[in-house]
């Protein structure tokens, strides 16, 4: 194997490997799938993660060269559809032994596949929440509510996040608007109004990375685990700060 | 599903009460923003000058901020909540001023739409008649400077020039009429069911305006499958309506 090959599987793996992490792969998968792509092409990959970077170390069989590269995360959107095609193709690297250009050639059509339609998203995520709050016990008037609240302050995250405001302060700010907004139906006194305000922020809630961390945790990437598990938490505070400023406007205490 | 015997009589007093208090004090200040509402579309219809869209956002904060603090604050004082309203209010008028400043909305013909935007302009002109009808009298009547009556004013100035529009108002007013559509069942308000007839052709419209301006072809699903999604929401809408 020549440095010049070991150079290319390097950079393609740290690619594959950043892009897993950023999508929200948990990490014990992306250092599973990395490796069996490496073993598919004959070396060793050695990784070690962390929040923002990733770092790994590519030696052959023989250890006679070694590679290592250092990347970034970049912060892609919670994408399932990655996470299964991009292992996919792992086991495809291995079980029909693919060049690596071949390789090159999958994740490049797997990550250029289009994204998900942001009105499409904005509905189905309104239409979720409002599903929430029937599953709470709400009533047709606190659904249609929870649905429009749910639809404004999810506008707001994508317009803020669009203009590259700092997620914590999209979060809080996006928790206000929603809440305040489901806030209304304590005014029609509906008897399930309470139930329409608290499912309205639903939809902020980070599921994925909170899973994650603990998934994490438990395989023995403790640090990473952790790292996710702590911003899970700050997200789940900003939900609250969001949700407290409306409660403390709307009913003088926090319910 | 909604718990009509249980609506105390007490609410529904308070609420027709708060609205001829607010009508009795105010009518005279009501006329002259309801003048200076149908001065503006002509303004931006036949001179539509930078400084008419600055003074059309800044009215629709104006009177956003007027619904907020005298409609509520002031006369609805006396209904459960009303801080609540006046909250959402002003969120209005942050939306518009929001606008302002972003310079986003171009208060601009399409040459699409514009006959259903001037047919929703004029409906709250008939809040009061549709009151007188009902057998209800002066001052306890709707007027076109009541909550639902500044909402419906609101869509159609977005429906009439939609360019390029608040989508923020939009929402706002959108959620407006989700809440008018359960004010026909609670408080007996007829009236409401023009906002909420007029929200539903105007959700269609903007959306799938939106999801035009998106480019639907680098996104996923199809464009026909959100289209028919936004229909279906626009029915289940309407379904609730019928039910109201």
């Amino acid at each position: 194997m020549t440095q010049e090959h070991m150079t290319e599987i390097a950079n393609f793996l740290a690619r594959y490997l950043s892009y897993m992490l950023g999508s929200g792969v948990h990490t014990s998968r992306v250092v599973r799938n990395s490796k069996r792509i490496g073993a598919a092409l004959g070396v060793d990959v050695s990784i070690h993660t962390s929040q923002k970077t990733a770092t790994l170390t590519v030696t052959d069989s023989e250890c006679l060269f070694f590679k290592t590269r250092v990347v970034d995360i970049p912060a892609f959107p919670i994408s399932f559809e990655w996470n299964a095609d991009l292992s996919a193709l792992s086991w495809a690297a291995c079980d029909e032994k693919m060049s690596l250009e071949a390789i090159e050639r999958k994740f490049a059509e797997i990550t250029a596949k289009p994204r998900m339609n942001p009105v499409f998203v904005l509905f189905m995520v309104s239409l979720a929440n409002a599903s929430f709050c029937r599953l709470f016990g709400g009533d047709i008037w606190a659904m249609l509510i929870t649905f429009t609240a749910t639809m404004i302050g999810f506008f707001t995250r994508q317009h803020l996040t669009k203009r590259k405001v700092n997620h914590y302060i999209v979060f809080i700010v996006s928790a206000f608007v929603a809440s305040i907004c489901a806030s209304s139906s304590l005014a029609l006194g509906i008897d399930t109004a309470e139930i329409a305000l608290a499912t309205s922020v639903l939809y902020l809630v980070p599921g994925v990375p909170l899973i994650n961390g603990l998934i994490d945790i438990t395989d023995g990437h403790i640090q990473i685990g952790i790292s996710r598990i702590v911003n899970a938490f700050m997200l789940i505070i900003c939900i609250a700060i969001g949700m407290s400023v409306t409660l403390m406007l709307v009913k003088d205490s926090l319910l | 599903m909604w718990p009509q015997g249980r609506i105390p009589v007490k609410m529904k007093e308070a609420f027709w009460n708060s609205i001829a208090a607010y009508n009795s004090a105010t009518w005279i200040w009501q006329i002259a923003m309801a003048v200076v509402a149908a001065v503006l579309p002509a303004l931006l219809w036949f001179r539509p000058k930078e400084w008419v869209k600055t003074v059309t956002k800044l009215y629709m904060a104006a009177v956003s901020l007027w619904i907020a603090f005298v409609y509520y604050m002031k006369y609805g004082a006396v209904r459960d909540y009303s801080n609540v309203m006046t909250i959402f209010w002003c969120l209005v008028a942050l939306s518009w001023i929001y606008d302002l400043a972003t310079r986003f909305s171009s208060f601009r013909k399409s040459g699409k739409y514009s006959a259903i935007g001037l047919a929703i302009l004029v409906l709250p002109l008939a809040y009061p008649f549709i009151s007188v009808s009902r057998g209800l009298e002066f001052p306890q009547i709707t007027t076109p400077m009541i909550p639902s009556g500044v909402a419906l004013y609101m869509l159609g100035m977005l429906m009439t020039f939609n360019r390029k529009i608040n989508f923020f108002a939009f929402l706002l007013v959108m959620h407006w009429s989700v809440i008018a559509i359960s004010k026909i069942a609670i408080f007996k308000i007829p009236e409401d069911a023009l906002l909420a007839a007029a929200c539903i052709p105007s959700m269609v419209i903007f959306f799938l305006q939106m999801l035009k301006d998106a480019g639907q072809s680098s996104f996923k699903p199809s464009g026909k499958y959100v289209k028919t999604l936004i229909y279906a929401v626009a029915v289940l809408l309407a379904g609730c309506m019928a039910v109201a």
